[in-house]
């Protein structure tokens, strides 16, 4: 490792750690904390590959390494208990409907890890169907059912709230 | 509520606002340097240190000089230690959930829970609440194969009496293999050939290499006290055996028409040229389900000459005889 791949890893984590760290919370819905030890662990593949793979994409292949790493502790924590997306303290970001944005992250959380996986990277990261496809090893296929799949089970449950609630 | 909403849309806002308050630390890549540091300290350099403290638990006054450093090889940002990797290794397995500070009864349950197996390592030491896990490998956060094995260490409290005649004793937990006489007969192998002057270093680790995986070493008598081990041999069957053919790096070779390697490891298992800082291994596959390694230490090349040590560790392998 070279003082300028060192550097130019420094630059990567600047541009980069944050947008990995948040989709790792969505994807695995832990705390931050959490999120943060998996994505350093992650990151640190990374960096042990970081000379060879720095000049070809290695944004790619770092959300890639986070995102099986989120969806492995997704599964994980599946087992114990379901994932919460408990609110933050504050959330900055304007919302016309707190009750509906909650009422979503919580459905969000109660997909399957890869099928979250999907829709975060799809309407989150704002990937094509291809590169999400890449990211997650699969086809471009898969993530077009397992994203529809994803929107529809939300969109029946939102509706079935909505008809109990009416 | 209004279900006509654009669930994209808004999932995307929900998202939004979800991750809004949450920045990665500026500490991040000095993290990562740090555990990439103690990902590279692989059991090779934890087994030297073991020795050490093993033979420290005797001497308890050396053992306050020298324990500190096996339990924390943490240190210095490993700034220009990394060496890149030729492997690129799929990532799928589990993340591994940090351990270190939890009490040895509940760490079994952590591991399992996550999927993996718990290989345990005492390590005696002052300073730091008896039973308790000191260190990890994996350390935490790292992705690991389900079902491989992590290695936890515990503090254990120094002997009440240590009177340096105190080892070998059969209880010893260090001595996971009780006491092997001259130690050239463990873990189904006997070894016919050791270099001159060296005797059984009086420790034994099972399970530390993979489950079913049985090592120990031995020294040269002027040394002991020191920790330094001259020659350490690992056995591994079964899984433990396939496991290693996985990592087995360094130039052919045959043992008694055994596919082998030998080459200078480095802390991260990398071959490099020898230096004070690599180890030399010869590894070989007797049968699939059973590797037989053997490490000449540093000190022990440096002392023999690079030729010389090439000589004497194949000469080793030569001489080791496998159970049927």
């Amino acid at each position: 490792m070279t003082e300028e791949d060192e550097a130019a890893f420094d630059e990567f984590l600047a541009a980069r750690s944050t947008a990995l760290l948040r989709t790792a919370i969505l994807v695995c819905g832990a705390s931050p904390h959490d999120a943060e030890d998996l994505v350093q662990g992650a990151l640190e593949k990374v960096y042990r590959h970081w000379p060879r793979i720095r000049r070809d994409n290695p944004e790619a292949y770092a959300r890639r390494v986070v995102v099986n790493a989120a969806i492995t502790k997704a599964r994980r924590r599946r087992v114990i208990q379901e994932i919460t997306f408990a609110s933050p303290p504050d959330t900055p970001v304007e919302s016309p409907d707190p009750g509906l944005r909650d009422l979503l992250l919580a459905e969000l959380g109660k997909l399957p890890a890869r099928m979250r996986a999907v829709l975060v990277l799809r309407y989150w990261e704002d990937m094509s169907e291809a590169e999400t496809a890449a990211s997650l090893g699969c086809s471009v296929g898969t993530v077009k059912s397992q994203a529809a799949r994803g929107l529809a089970r939300i969109r029946t449950r939102l509706g079935t709230l909505e008809g109990a609630s009416a | 509520m209004n279900v006509d909403v654009n669930v994209e849309d808004t999932l995307k806002e929900a998202m939004a606002s979800r991750v809004a308050g949450v920045q990665a630390p500026p500490s991040m890549g000095q993290r990562i340097r740090r555990r990439n540091r103690r990902q590279v300290v692989r059991f090779r350099t934890a087994g030297a240190a073991l020795l050490t403290a093993a033979v420290a638990g005797a001497i308890p006054v050396y053992l306050a000089s020298t324990a500190a450093p096996a339990a924390a090889p943490v240190g210095t940002p490993a700034i220009g230690t990394s060496e890149p990797a030729g492997d690129d290794r799929a990532i799928s397995g589990n993340v591994v959930p940090n351990v270190v500070g939890v009490t040895n009864e509940g760490v079994r349950e952590i591991l399992e829970t996550a999927g993996f197996v718990v290989g345990w390592k005492k390590v005696v030491t002052e300073g730091q609440q008896p039973g308790t896990i000191i260190a990890q490998q994996p350390v935490g956060g790292t992705v690991a194969p389900e079902g491989s094995t992590v290695e936890v260490t515990i503090a254990t409290a120094p002997a009440p009496t240590s009177a340096p005649s105190a080892v070998p004793a059969g209880d010893n937990p260090l001595q996971d293999l009780g006491d092997l006489g001259d130690g050239r007969t463990f873990g189904g192998v006997h070894l016919d050939y050791l270099p001159d002057g060296l005797e059984w270093g009086k420790w034994s680790g099972k399970d530390g290499f993979g489950k079913t995986s049985f090592t120990t070493t031995w020294v040269e008598p002027s040394l002991a006290s020191t920790g330094q081990y001259s020659v350490q041999a690992v056995v591994f069957k079964g899984k433990a055996a396939r496991d290693r053919r996985g990592y087995a790096k360094g130039a052919p070779v045959k043992i008694h028409g055994k596919r082998g390697y030998i080459g200078s490891l480095t802390e991260g298992g990398d071959v490099a040229a020898s230096t004070p800082e690599t180890t030399l291994t010869l590894v070989w596959f007797p049968r699939d389900d059973f590797a037989v390694e053997i490490m000449l230490s540093p000190a022990f090349v440096q002392k023999l000459g690079d030729d010389a040590a090439n000589a004497e560790i194949k000469k080793i392998a030569e001489g080791v005889v496998v159970e049927s």
